[in-house]
């Protein structure tokens, strides 16, 4: 009897050690047999039988946001006369703060958007013209519809609140000329703005500009687990897009950036440019250049307009200097092509 | 007669499943269909990295999901920086499954990292290594230096503190009492430092899932009980053994204090082999002054039989050895939740080991604790100890 029960407090002290054991050994068991290589940028590779997990060199599935459609995307709105000759441009926005959006390789994070995407539609107008923007609030909290630039005070966008399922519609003379930008001014204005409600909004001068291959560039970032620093930086939401994609522009052509700093929680960013020096135009508001220059820096809400034309073919970085940023994924590359000698230079960029 | 005996028997028996039933049926209703009910709240995902070591050119770094739902590993950074990495088997874990990410990183010596992994809905979780140390290798000659290293903070400590049997003989019994009471002041202090030690280990380094100071506490009790249980059949039986009932104990004190010993050695080991000190002349010097009271108490009751040398010196390495063994498993094979397990046995041996020496006191004295000798033997073992400690 009394044997038995000693066998017996053995066991149970064995059975609940072995248990215990069993939860912190519990090993690697499938094995795949297919070898993998992970070469990483700065050149260190390693042999593996598992997953890779690698947002700098992504080559898996497009994510949900397309940063090539969106870099030279610009809405110029419904268009039409008004009697006294002046142009009339309608836009919809459309403000949803339930959309999970893949913002990084296998990263879902509850963005907020205009149009279903952030950053929202790029809105282009000429100095000027009658711009009337609908609004549709269809998310479950307040939102509005902030633009940069000169109107009226009901028509700023920050005291008169559109609730769920609310509209509003904005009207007002576009001006000055120059890179603008919109946003929603609901508090905490921090938060609508860091998790994805702004877009771009470029007032072309009257004159017009030179022709150039222009392109958006919205310097943004994403806090995906709510501590107040940025998680991931990007130019136009995904981050290292543009380094395993490159942009591609052409050798001796204009090449204007609209650059907007929406970044939250870092009081400053910044631009800088390989190869190359551009012209800088802060707010785009001048005509006349404030720098020739590789490198620019942004506070929040900052924006202006650079141009520049590459000299040498070839693969080019731009990125913040500041070097967390990009290292947390602002960086990417202008690939640079001859067109007149496309054959030789596509042969010289395979090798 | 026996019809009702055995009847009585399967009521007695039903009479001791029917809660248990119910209580199945409950466990059951909640998983099926009264699974809606429970259905509010938010699950919050959790891992957490249990260890990270230093290769060639890489960072290894062991990940468990310690939460309640299943979470995929999506990203790693060294410094707040993200990194390319490869995951093996793969990210998806289900809960308490572990993964090996491993990033490809020119690290330096002795230099302080941020581990961060990012799971897939953003959230980031991060380890800081004080120092990075290239993980241990296990080599000829390092099995020798745990072993040199085990033998001068465990045997050589122990056998010196031996050495006081022939001064405790001598003495009167009041005297005695002052050594034995000593004795359990000093074992008193040890429990409290391994006891304080694995709930440090469990707050650094285990997921909030393994309740660590309960686990402490229960394996403490079990450990604890185990011992006292088959502790008291050794002294009953100390005569058929041919060993005297003094030897029988402290047979049993050498034996606790070896299993505290083992904790030690697994600290030394895994503070060296996961690099998180230098293992300094000092420190070494601080650990033998610590443990050489640990000698004397297992003198103490020895010193009521006759001088039995070979069983002295087999108490000494019954004692002492387990450091060495200690440091080979901390070194080579460290895991927080082993060394968590062993220092609570290491606790709940010593509380053990004060239980019969007390009783052994009030035995051989007149059925008293609080005599003199004995509350002065007591503080003065908690005072050595914890001087000694300042130097560790």
């Amino acid at each position: 009897m009394k044997k038995t029960r000693s066998n017996a407090v053995i066991l149970i002290i064995a059975l609940i050690i072995g248990l215990s054991m069993i939860v912190v050994f519990s090993t690697l068991s499938e094995v795949e047999l297919e070898q993998k290589t992970l070469v990483t940028p700065s050149g260190a590779l390693i042999q593996t039988t598992g997953e890779i997990i690698n947002p700098i060199d992504y080559s898996g599935e497009p994510l949900d946001f397309d940063p090539d459609s969106f870099l030279r995307d610009f809405n110029y709105g419904k268009v039409s006369q008004l009697s006294d000759g002046t142009t009339l441009r309608e836009f919809t926005l459309i403000a949803e703060d339930d959309k999970i959006m893949e913002i990084s390789p296998g990263v879902f994070f509850n963005v907020w958007t205009y149009n279903g995407a952030t950053p929202g539609p790029t809105i282009r107008v000429t100095e000027g013209d009658l711009i009337r923007v609908k609004f549709i609030n269809n998310g479950e909290k307040s939102h509005t519809v902030h633009f940069h630039g000169t109107h009226p005070a009901e028509m700023d966008g920050v005291f008169e609140n559109v609730g769920p399922g609310g509209k509003f519609t904005y009207e007002f003379v576009a001006g000055p000329a120059g890179v603008h930008l919109y946003h929603c001014h609901v508090a905490p204005v921090e938060e609508h703005v860091s998790r994805g409600l702004y877009g771009a909004f470029i007032i072309d001068p009257k004159e017009g500009r030179e022709p150039a291959d222009e392109m958006v560039m919205i310097l943004n970032g994403f806090d995906t687990d709510f501590d107040t620093e940025n998680n991931f930086y990007a130019v136009n939401t995904i981050p290292f897009y543009h380094l395993y994609k490159p942009i591609e522009i052409d050798l001796h052509k204009l090449v204007r950036l609209y650059v907007i700093n929406i970044l939250e929680f870092d009081p400053i960013n910044n631009f800088h440019l390989h190869g190359n020096m551009f012209n800088y135009y802060p707010i785009g508001t001048q005509s006349e250049p404030s720098s020739f220059t590789d490198i620019v820096t942004l506070s929040q809400g900052d924006r202006g307009i650079i141009e520049f034309e590459y000299k040498y073919p070839g693969k080019y970085l731009f990125h913040a200097h500041k070097v967390e940023f990009s290292e947390k994924g602002w960086v990417g590359i202008f690939l640079v092509k001859d067109n007149q000698e496309k054959n030789i230079q596509e042969i010289k960029y395979g090798t | 007669m026996e019809l009702s005996n055995n009847s009585s028997k399967g009521k007695l028996f039903i009479s001791g499943i029917i809660p248990f039933a119910f209580l199945v049926i409950l466990i059951l209703y909640i998983f099926g269909p009264g699974s809606d009910l429970l259905d509010f709240g938010i699950p919050l995902p959790e891992i957490t990295i249990e260890k990270v070591d230093f290769v060639d050119s890489e960072i290894q770094v062991t990940v468990r999901n310690t939460g309640p739902i299943p979470v995929e590993v999506v990203m790693a950074d060294v410094n707040d920086r993200i990194r390319a990495a490869a995951v093996e088997p793969d990210g998806f874990l289900e809960r308490f499954e572990t993964t090996l990410v491993r990033i490809p990183y020119e690290w330096n010596l002795a230099q302080p990292y941020i581990i961060g992994i990012t799971i897939e809905d953003g959230t980031r979780f991060e380890k800081e290594i004080e120092a990075a140390a290239p993980a241990l290798e296990p080599s000829f000659d390092l099995v020798i230096f745990f072993a040199v290293i085990g033998t001068y903070v465990g045997i050589i400590p122990v056998m010196i503190g031996l050495l006081w049997l022939p001064f405790i003989k001598r003495i009167s019994k009041q005297k005695y009492h002052f050594f034995l009471a000593l004795t359990i002041g000093l074992l008193f202090f040890l429990a409290i430092d391994s006891i304080e030690e694995a709930i440090d280990v469990s707050d650094e380094s285990l997921a909030g899932i393994f309740n660590g100071t309960l686990l402490v506490a229960t394996v403490i009790v079990l450990s604890f009980l185990g011992l006292y249980y088959f502790g008291d059949k050794l002294v009953k039986k100390a005569d058929s053994l041919k060993i005297t009932k003094p030897v029988a104990i402290a047979l049993m004190i050498s034996i606790g204090i070896g299993i505290h010993n083992f904790g030690e050695g697994l600290a030394i080991g895994a503070a060296i082999g996961i690099g998180s000190i230098a293992f300094s002349t000092f420190l070494i010097v601080g650990f033998a002054l610590h443990n050489t009271t640990e000698g004397i108490a297992i003198a103490a009751p020895m010193s009521r039989g006759k001088l039995m040398l070979g069983k002295l010196a087999a108490m000494g390495l019954i004692a002492g050895s387990p450091a060495i063994f200690g440091a080979w498993v901390g070194g080579f094979v460290y895991s927080p939740f082993t060394s968590v397990i062993f220092l609570a046995i290491g606790a709940g041996a010593i509380f053990q080991v004060i239980v019969v020496i007390m009783k052994w006191i009030r035995e051989e004295g007149d059925k008293n604790l609080s005599s003199a000798a004995v509350v002065s033997g007591f503080a003065v073992g908690m005072l050595v100890m914890y001087l000694t400690s300042i130097l560790v």
